[in-house]
């Protein structure tokens, strides 16, 4: 134990780690707090630049900028009422109000520091969590883990603030887009319609920046640019936020608990946390009357909530290899790539890594802090950028990054590709954060299902009879039939509500 | 790009279609029950059934309608640039990142990077409403930038072209 925490120090104190993580956190400090540049583009551009670095340097970009990214959206929110991640859009209007009422300092200051007390809590949750759920895991059979992918996939249809059927169909397209290449158990090629370039299948990663980067560009180009910000001279940041931490621990725990779990669903990330956790917030308050009037206490419960949920969303991605949220989705593939594939035997076999992420995470979060501080102070100088100077080179990211993956332009097409798949998915209500979990799945799923349908020789009762499996299978049933009894509930309430009122 | 979903509905259910049927036809393995056509054979339905139910409007009353957050006082949403000039061209806007990824794609081998990427840096921003004394600095700049970090830090081969860098 002692030793793997040397060994893990050893790994991340080398200096490569060291720039790569100071650069990755004021990359995602800037990212994160231009509006229409999310956490999770971020990331996917990310991706080619940690091909090039040590594979402890690489995850340690990617902790570092999605978790400053998703701090940094507040910025924009309480100074614009223009949140700068959809993680932050749950409390903008809060955080503007506060603004109006000159309180900028304390709603900033409380979205530093609650961010950070986030990200600890939702470390703490992945090392307590994770070592264990690894020893359970290890005695998983293909049963276990096709009944786990399907779970992950439908409790991603569950969570999207849409229709569920719409989710589904989303979740289907992204499998189908799995299914394509020679990567399948006939080895034959599949849906590759003769072209070459498909037989090695659909790469996840340009597929991820197609859908979250480019897709953007191309609603940036329909939409109107955001007003500049007013620049302000701000005082003490910190001032105050001991004080709140005191009054509100309650309601901070709370935020850390429920964004945990939240991240540790596949799928529901960090926005979804945040809208749960200010909901909660506002529900259970003992002065509902002063939300929206720009009050802190549903600040600090969300912003506790949706960086608790940056970190468990690893959780089942180390794990399994399910994703938790979009983030971890292309934090999955750059695993794969650096030789640390997910599953359970990472936690023996690799500890040291392991070790070295949970500190990576710890020092982002400390970290977050004194750049966050100079972030709120120096954003307005940022967010004059105009968007005509940042998205032409966000493009140029793309087609360079997506080029570097394989060194050919086919990666070029595929991002160009997603975008127009992204885009009109969204605009159509079909959740894109679905498509993107089946398209990483696809192959898990499908080898899981294939190996386990010819272990039981095509019958469907094994499916069911390990009783890890039982369990796993009901609730991923049960995940099915929700919308319907959700459905039907609401079609029978309505009819009992007449009834009642004719009477 | 909002279309009625009886129209995206029923795309989905000729795609699930295709997708069963192509994975039909699919060779089985010899000697062994499942292969590779079982899977996109059960993709293939779902997305069908799944299409089907959107026709017919299942589960739309779970969509919430998109927020407009109002604007308050002297914070006017500002009016989409060029106004309703363009009618109904200007939707088409949004088609233009995919267009210049796919003319980089055919360009980049013949004219090289830096003309490449410096059209399409001049293109989007032109198009985001930028006047040409920033288009243009920003064009003739940001390429060599992106090359330095990518060309030279990380050793992507990108094409020289017309124009090889001084590098």
């Amino acid at each position: 134990m002692l030793k793997t925490l040397l060994d893990a120090f050893a790994l991340i104190s080398t200096w490569e780690v060291i720039i790569a993580m100071f650069a990755a956190s004021v990359y995602g400090l800037v990212i994160g707090s231009l509006p229409g540049l999310s956490a999770t583009m971020a990331t996917a551009l990310l991706v080619p630049v940690t091909f090039y670095l040590s594979p402890i340097a690489a995850i340690a970009t990617i902790v570092a900028a999605s978790s400053m990214a998703i701090f940094s959206g507040d910025i924009p929110g309480a100074l614009l009422r223009i949140p700068g991640t959809p993680a932050s859009a749950a409390y903008a209007d809060e955080a503007y109000a506060m603004t109006r009422k000159g309180q900028a300092e304390l709603a900033l200051g409380a979205g530093v520091w609650f961010s950070a007390v986030g990200g600890i809590a939702g470390v703490l949750s992945l090392m307590i969590l994770a070592p264990p759920l690894a020893e359970i895991a290890l005695s998983f059979s293909t049963f276990e883990y096709f009944w786990l992918a399907l779970l992950g996939l439908m409790c991603a249809t569950l969570v999207a603030r849409s229709s569920p059927v719409k989710a589904i169909a989303g979740m289907f397209i992204g499998l189908l887009v799995s299914c394509i290449g020679i990567e399948n158990p006939g080895g034959i090629p599949r849906f590759t319609f003769g072209i070459t370039d498909l037989f090695g299948g659909i790469e996840p990663i340009p597929a991820l920046v197609g859908v979250f980067a480019v897709a953007q560009v191309m609603r940036a180009m329909l939409t109107p640019e955001p007003p500049p910000l007013p620049r302000r001279k701000f005082g003490s940041i910190m001032a105050g936020q001991w004080k709140l931490t005191k009054l509100y621990h309650w309601q901070m725990t709370r935020g850390n608990i429920v964004g945990i779990i939240i991240g540790v669903l596949p799928g529901a990330g960090a926005d979804m946390a945040a809208w749960v956790s200010y909901a909660m917030s506002k529900r259970f308050s003992k002065e509902k009357e002063k939300f929206g009037t720009g009050h802190v206490e549903g600040l600090v419960e969300a912003g506790a909530s949706n960086n608790a949920s940056i970190a468990s969303g690893w959780v089942p991605s180390l794990l399994f290899g399910i994703p938790g949220d979009t983030i971890a989705a292309i934090a999955i593939g750059v695993l794969y790539m650096k030789g640390l594939n997910p599953g359970p035997t990472l936690f023996t076999e690799k500890a040291s890594s392991m070790y070295a992420i949970y500190l990576m995470f710890i020092i982002a979060n400390i970290l977050m802090i004194p750049l966050g501080i100079a972030m709120i102070r120096v954003a307005a100088y940022i967010l004059l950028a105009p968007r005509s100077t940042v998205m032409p080179i966000i493009m140029l990211c793309c087609a360079v990054g997506s080029f570097a993956i394989g060194n050919n332009m086919f990666g070029v097409v595929t991002v160009a590709a997603f975008g127009v798949i992204g885009y009109v998915m969204e605009a159509n209500g079909y959740p894109v954060a679905a498509m993107v979990l089946g398209i990483v799945m696809g192959t898990m799923v499908e080898q899981a299902f294939v190996t386990s349908l010819i272990k039981s020789d095509g019958s469907i009762l094994p499916f069911f009879e390990r009783p890890v499996a039982a369990i796993l299978a009901a609730m991923a049933i049960g995940a099915l039939l929700w919308p319907v009894m959700v459905w039907v509930w609401r079609k029978v309430k309505p009819a009992q509500t007449v009834a009642a009122t004719t009477r | 790009m909002r279309l009625p979903d009886s129209v995206t509905g029923s795309f989905l259910v000729v795609l699930g279609a295709a997708a069963a049927y192509g994975g039909y036809i699919l060779p089985p393995v010899p000697g062994q029950p499942v292969g590779p056509n079982v899977f996109p054979l059960v993709i293939g339905t779902g997305l069908a059934l799944c299409g089907l139910a959107i026709v017919f409007g299942i589960g739309h009353s779970f969509e919430e309608e998109e927020e407009l957050v109002p604007f308050e006082d002297g914070q006017a949403a500002a009016p989409p640039p060029q106004g309703k000039l363009q009618g109904k061209l200007y939707g088409l806007r949004a088609l233009l990142p995919p267009a210049l990824l796919l003319f980089y794609v055919f360009a980049a081998d013949r004219l090289g990077f830096i003309i490449t990427a410096a059209i399409m840096v001049y293109v989007t921003s032109t198009a985001l409403g930028a006047k040409w004394k920033l288009a243009l600095p920003l064009a003739a700049l940001s390429p060599f930038a992106i090359h330095l970090i990518f060309g030279k830090l990380l050793r992507v081969p990108l094409p020289a072209g017309l124009l090889p860098t001084p590098w």
